[in-house]
């Protein structure tokens, strides 16, 4: 777009309306799950009612009273996975988005929901470790989840290292859109095999025999404010790198 | 018709322009030099032109074929000749120019083959591995290889990089002898040799065009002056 | 020179062309077929260490199967770094994508080329295998049927392989890149595939569920990353 010295340039935009409810999701989402740790605690009953004085009988099994308080981690460890996995199914719709229509923005987006997706796995894999450690007295065992979560965890690292690795940006964000779009069809798939495929060695987690209400609606309301805070990370984030593209480009117009 | 044409043609990630812009037509049968300074997007331009990359915006007809619309099409009219020998070292002469033969789809690949060789001196070392070739003889295979299907636009990339004098002289008597009706387009640092060579000169800076004419309206002190402002102080 | 006819081969021609042309290199150099038929005699040797100790009286047929499958990994991981080095080396691969040709010959002519190196390999590397831990063993008559997860195993990690290698080539650290990538990618398959092994070598009574349906997993992996490589290799290859 040159007119005789005098040009034209696009500017990445920045600051759309979505910048606007950043603030309250964030808000929001952060009462909500705090909300949901209170309700964890002293909302939610113990699985069927159990008390938390002595050992007690759950589906033929006796627990203790450590095994019912860190199954209070579930509330949190559930809704983090979910949401994590919900960060790489919009990192590979904005990676195909990039292939069709080959602008960064979509680039853009795609890395950070990789990001949260990387920060919530992370999250994820503590959460379930501490359970895994207090449930089954391990701190690690190769059970389909855990298993499937670390495959996940060592992708969105591998995407991560790899885009350090090119220099040319175009050749990097069409190789990370490549990669993240294997990712999502790679990862239901682990997690199919590694379930499916009966194990002597791997403990059978122990099916308590659904949830109750007041247990969902916990759930239900951490789930809704981790989506909440994921939101809001990612638009911060994003807003962040558009500014500082949008930076870059007027340097480089200043120096033309 | 024009050999080349390019229409607006932009090749744009981000903020960053490798070619901005551009607009040219080439008759049929010119020589074109594309000059400029490192990082003006000489090699992206050429990239674009010969559908290894896709240009974000604008036109480009290569022998009246646009190479984003019918890229298939548009390589049959395309031979690259590159800095790069584009043989694979553990063939043959004679084993590569036939794969690369076959690939297009040459009516008898081993009399087109045994052409070629002929017309850059090499028959005699066909069956000799490529490896085994110095710079020059594997970039005069590599003459061979870019005309194997005939093309009606050649694409020089830097093509006298590690060739020593005596290389770039059987290199340029061989172009002008396989030259014919075709067109070449050549990106090239050596500003002298380039202008010799051309029927028509670009020079580029930041992925825009300074300066593009056909060598008849070109004084070459005065080109050199301007191709020099041009390197020294970006673009004017 | 007289004009050149040119008439568009076909697709199935321009794959034998260039699997012949892949062939035909490396049987001229063996350079990959050797480097890799040494790394897994190599870790055969490693494996003689490591067991030395428990080698009496550990149960080799239980672990067997997984010890194969370290080897195949990696020693796989070694042929397909090198598979695109050529390409790379000489420029080759942009003269091949300037050829009027479906990106996706390039990768089916690929992921063959590697499949059959990695089958050569195992070819030798698995009766050695079986030569050094197996021989003392009394082994179950099912162990023929290791073939089958092998074959199953192989095409995946080829054909995930040289769409890994395609990327890792044109990335600083290439080797380290590919092995980051190439160990998750292909963990489901792996899983997979050692509990067949495993269980062909040991013949125990619950085929359907040890063997059968790991394979058929296995098979589902295989086609559903195929077609998806085999699709976003146009991609890959033209950035």
């Amino acid at each position: 777009m040159v007119n005789k010295g005098k040009k034209v340039v696009k500017v990445p935009e920045a600051g759309q309306w979505p910048d606007k409810v950043t603030l309250p999701a964030l808000i929001a989402g952060t009462v909500l799950t705090t909300a949901g740790f209170l309700m964890a605690f002293f909302y939610a009953a113990p699985v069927n009612g159990a008390a938390l004085d002595a050992p007690e009988l759950v589906g033929d099994v006796m627990v203790t009273h450590q095994q019912l308080l860190s199954q209070k981690i579930f509330y949190f460890h559930m809704p983090v996975a979910i949401v994590s996995f919900v960060a790489l199914v919009f990192a590979a719709y904005y990676a195909i988005r990039f292939l069709t229509t080959r602008e960064q923005r979509f680039d853009t987006c795609s890395r950070i929901a990789m990001e949260i997706s990387l920060l919530f796995v992370v999250f994820t894999m503590i959460t379930g470790d501490l359970w895994t450690r207090f449930e089954w007295g391990v701190w690690w065992t190769w059970e389909p989840r855990l298993t499937t979560y670390l495959i996940l965890m060592l992708i969105v690292i591998a995407y991560f290292v790899l885009r350090n690795a090119v220099d040319d940006p175009e050749r990097r964000a069409v190789y990370s859109s490549v990669v993240s779009i294997i990712a999502l069809v790679d990862v239901p798939i682990c997690f199919m095999i590694t379930r499916l495929i009966p194990s002597s060695i791997h403990p059978v987690v122990a099916r308590e025999g659904g949830m109750s209400p007041d247990m969902a609606a916990t759930v239900v309301v951490v789930m809704i404010g981790m989506m909440l805070v994921a939101f809001g990370l990612y638009r911060l984030r994003f807003r962040q790198a558009r500014l500082q593209e949008r930076m870059d480009a007027l340097k480089e117009q200043l120096e033309d | 018709m024009s050999a080349v044409e390019a229409k607006h043609l932009s090749k744009v990630f981000g903020t960053r322009k490798a070619v901005d812009d551009v607009s040219f037509e080439l008759p049929e049968g010119s020589f074109l030099s594309i000059f400029g300074p490192n990082g003006a997007g000489k090699t992206t331009l050429l990239r674009v032109l010969s559908t290894l990359a896709r240009p974000t915006s604008g036109e480009a007809l290569v022998a009246g074929v646009d190479v984003r619309e019918e890229p298939d099409e548009a390589r049959e009219h395309i031979g690259f000749i590159s800095h790069q020998s584009m043989l694979y070292p553990d063939l043959t002469a004679e084993e590569n120019l036939l794969l690369y033969a076959r690939l297009y789809g040459v009516e008898d690949p081993e009399a087109r083959v045994t052409e070629l060789l002929d017309a850059v001196g090499l028959a005699h070392r066909k069956l000799d591995l490529v490896r085994t070739f110095s710079r020059g003889m594997t970039q005069r295979v590599s003459i061979a290889r870019a005309l194997v299907h005939d093309p009606d636009v050649v694409f020089l990339d830097e093509p006298y990089s590690g060739l020593d004098p005596h290389a770039v002289e059987i290199f340029d008597e061989l172009i002008e002898s396989v030259r014919g009706d075709r067109t070449f387009v050549m990106v090239s640092h050596d500003l002298a040799k380039g202008f010799a060579m051309c029927t028509h000169a670009l020079v580029l800076a930041r992925g825009r065009i300074v300066a593009f004419a056909p060598k008849a309206e070109l004084d070459y002190d005065e080109f050199a002056g301007l191709y020099r402002d041009t390197v020294g102080m970006g673009v004017a | 020179m007289a004009r050149v006819s040119v008439t568009k081969p076909s697709t199935f021609q321009q794959y034998k062309t260039l699997l012949g042309k892949d062939l035909r290199q490396e049987f001229r150099t063996r350079e990959m077929l050797t480097s890799m038929g040494i790394y897994a005699f190599l870790v055969i040797i490693v494996y003689g260490a490591a067991l030395a100790l428990t080698a009496r009286n550990l149960d080799i047929m239980r672990m067997g199967g997984g010890l194969l499958w370290v080897l195949i990994v990696f020693t796989s991981l070694l042929g397909l770094a090198r598979s695109f080095a050529h390409e790379k080396e000489q420029g080759c691969m942009e003269g091949i994508l300037m050829v009027p040709l479906d990106r996706s010959v390039v990768f089916l002519a690929k992921t063959t080329a590697n499949f059959l190196f990695m089958l050569v390999v195992e070819v030798i590397a698995v009766p050695l295998f079986y030569f050094f831990f197996m021989s003392a063993e009394q082994v179950a008559p099912s162990f023929v049927w290791i073939v089958v997860p092998l074959l199953v195993g192989t095409l995946g990690m080829a054909g995930i392989g040289t769409m890994l290698s395609t990327i890792t080539m044109n990335t600083r650290a290439k080797d380290v890149m590919l092995a980051v990538l190439f160990i998750p990618f292909i963990y489901p398959l792996l899983y997979a595939c050692v509990t067949a092994t495993t269980t062909a070598i040991m013949g125990t009574e619950f085929w359907i569920d040890f063997f059968v349906m790991p394979l058929v997993l296995a098979c589902g992996y295989d086609v559903v990353m195929l077609l998806v490589c085999w699709v976003l290799y146009d991609f890959v290859v033209s950035a």
